[in-house]
């Protein structure tokens, strides 16, 4: 395989397409001397069903992390429908439509799975703040304490926007199959039901990129051919960009369109899962180039 | 937005909606009245009512910032003493002012809810600016910085002439009542169970349960947690307004760190999230010292255990906490409220869940 000798092309800005929902542009971040993430380029567009692989430690949650704005990037930018976003925090980057899930599951664990969903969707009514002058968050801060009167003095207002609110998490807990369990506490729920929830959970925010990082682990063969299936409905019912990362090569292949491969955060590969599957540098990452050497090189 | 509109159902409830809001407040406020005029007890029965009344007011009150959002902060006796010192210095400097279109007692009635605002809104303000740069910080750092705040305000107190240093204000009119606490008392408890049952409230349960996705998932973290601590603030002070208006002097010593964790005790032992919990546990631990005071009188250890019983409460608090931390570290009622846990005891409508 000798067609790796040049280098992963970055991502090709088209003028003509419409802005990507989000977009990574030469992102690199380091924690003092680590180099987490080198030149990360990425873009996801409406409808996109992206994968995000590499082995341990190769920078996916990091690349995560800062496209949701957990971490600043040291260099380069990101873009959510071409508005520069970096310094912002991660809730103002959730207001302009990039939901999340964790690896390791982060549900409200008292809260009922109802009301993990309607936190989201409470979010989402919220005010846009993004960084304005001091007047407009004045008057951003003043109608943040004009809603909790709303709320102490439960004016008619307020309660139509209740209602609204546990309508469309009802609606969302049946979209994943969880309504028989609306009034059940998160961390009473079966592992695959929590990760579930989890994802109805980031619906419920009203996104239009979901970012879900590693929703198959700890799920039986049953349950991630279900979750294949749910992740492509919900793209096309909730018209999403989707990256997934995942370590279930199955998953990924079977449902990504397009792959990108990190080690040590660089990217070492991107295309379509057949390309990625048959890269040199690709199978070297995971399977050490002693794997290369006995089977000649070939995968 | 991407799923289709959904119709939004109708209030499944008898009560209009527009009337769903005060209609608490129009049951209460005859109800308390009532209570009002037929109180006839002492002078000391009266007082301790108050002092009830006022801890269940800081207890509940706190209880948003620490049960709640699950941020601790130890310093709520600053905050009381703010509104104690502004509603009883705004009192003092109204001594002489008269509504002349009200009875008298009326007019002192006005003039002592305009001074309580005062003193509340001052102890919120100050709530906000301990808050703001301070809850960017989590965990002990918030405690370290309330419990600095606190310190602070009773130092300054301690040597600013117009609150009388150590000495303290004395010669606050004292139009205070047990009718005016409890009404103070049933505006906390109902703007809590409020809060808590609202999406403000959810939004501060899962700061509590993980900040991390709350923050993931679009809630402003540090603004709600300022806003509650606000919220929690003005109603600190509310009370040390009220407890102002009913015991002869405030001095500095009244709003000691000993009093912040008093009220610490009480969240804790009520259970860190509940709200009944919290008055259940404020009335007990306001009438413990009484009752052991009767107690030992009643033994006949007259002039030695009972009256150092205030000496001795701290300890026994310990003791309790200690016990309590072994046996049950949620507290009585953990997260849940009165009626939540009466069931257990109660033949009552049966909760269906497998």
């Amino acid at each position: 395989m000798s067609a790796n000798a040049q280098p992963v092309t970055p991502v090709t800005l088209d003028t003509k397409a419409p802005p990507a929902l989000l977009r990574a542009d030469g992102v690199s971040i380091q924690f003092g001397g680590l180099k987490a993430l080198t030149d990360f380029h990425l873009s996801i567009q409406q409808g996109d069903l992206l994968g995000l692989i590499g082995p341990n430690g190769a920078g996916k949650s990091t690349a995560f992390n800062v496209l949701t704005g957990v971490y600043q990037p040291s260099q380069g930018q990101v873009l959510v429908r071409d508005t520069k976003v970096n310094g912002r925090k991660p809730h103002q980057i959730n207001l302009l439509g990039v939901a999340r899930t964790f690896q390791n599951i982060r549900l409200f664990r008292a809260l009922t799975a109802l009301d993990n969903v309607k936190v989201a969707c409470r979010a989402q009514t919220a005010l846009h703040q993004s960084r304005l002058g001091l007047g407009a968050k004045l008057v951003n801060a003043g109608h943040n304490y004009a809603d909790w009167w709303k709320a102490l003095l439960l004016t008619p207002s307020f309660q139509r926007e209740e209602r609204r609110l546990t309508a469309q998490a009802e609606h969302l807990l049946e979209v994943m199959g969880l309504s028989h369990r609306r009034d059940e506490e998160a961390r009473n729920l079966p592992y695959g039901e929590q990760r579930r929830l989890e994802i109805a959970r980031a619906l419920g925010s009203q996104p239009r990129v979901l970012l879900l990082d590693e929703p198959a682990a700890g799920m039986n063969t049953r349950e991630k051919a279900d979750l294949m299936v749910l992740i492509r409905k919900l793209r096309d019912d909730f018209k999403l960009g989707v990256l997934v990362i995942e370590h279930d090569m199955k998953l990924v292949m079977g449902i990504c369109e397009q792959i990108t491969v990190l080690d040590h955060g660089e990217t070492i590969a991107r295309g379509a899962p057949a390309e990625v599957r048959s890269d040199r540098k690709v199978i070297e990452a995971y399977l050490g180039d002693s794997y290369l050497e006995s089977h000649g090189g070939a995968a | 937005m991407q799923s289709p509109a959904l119709p939004v159902p109708e209030a499944p409830s008898l009560v209009p909606p527009a009337l769903r809001g005060i209609l608490p407040l129009l049951i209460a406020i005859p109800t308390l009245a009532l209570f009002h005029w037929s109180l006839t007890g002492s002078d000391f029965a009266t007082y301790l009512l108050s002092v009830v009344g006022v801890n269940i007011i800081l207890a509940v009150s706190l209880n948003i910032v620490n049960g709640m959002t699950g941020q601790f902060s130890i310093g709520h006796a600053g905050f009381m003493a703010v509104g104690a010192y502004i509603a009883g210095y705004t009192s003092l400097q109204l001594k002489e002012v008269a509504l002349s279109f009200l009875p008298v007692s009326a007019s002192d009635q006005v003039l002592f809810m305009l001074a309580l605002l005062v003193g509340g809104v001052a102890a919120a303000l100050c709530g906000f600016l301990v808050g703001l740069p301070s809850l960017r910080l989590r965990g002990d750092y918030l405690a370290i910085v309330t419990l600095g705040f606190g310190e602070i305000i009773r130092v300054f107190v301690q040597n600013t002439d117009a609150f009388g240093r150590a000495l303290g204000l004395s010669g606050i009119p004292q139009y205070s009542s047990p009718g005016m606490v409890f009404f103070w008392v049933f505006l906390v408890v109902l703007a809590a169970r409020r809060l808590a049952g609202s999406s403000h409230g959810r939004s501060l349960w899962a700061i509590r349960e993980d900040e991390v996705a709350a923050e993931a998932m679009g809630v402003d973290t540090t603004g709600y947690k300022v806003r509650a601590f606000v919220f929690s603030s003005f109603f600190a002070g509310i009370a040390g307004g009220l407890f102002a208006h009913f015991v002869p002097i405030i001095n500095p010593g009244s709003f000691t760190f000993v009093r912040s964790m008093e009220i610490v005790v009480m969240v804790v032992l009520g259970g860190l999230g509940s709200t009944t919990g919290a008055v259940v546990a404020a009335i007990f631990l306001t009438l413990l010292p009484e009752g052991m005071r009767s107690l030992f009188g009643a033994l006949g250890t007259e002039g030695s255990l009972a009256q150092r019983v205030d000496q001795i409460r701290m300890p026994i608090y310990g003791l309790l906490l200690v016990v309590l931390m072994l046996s049950r570290p949620q507290g009585l009622f953990g997260t849940k409220e009165l009626w939540d846990v009466l069931p257990r005891w109660l033949p009552r409508k049966r909760r269906g869940l497998a």
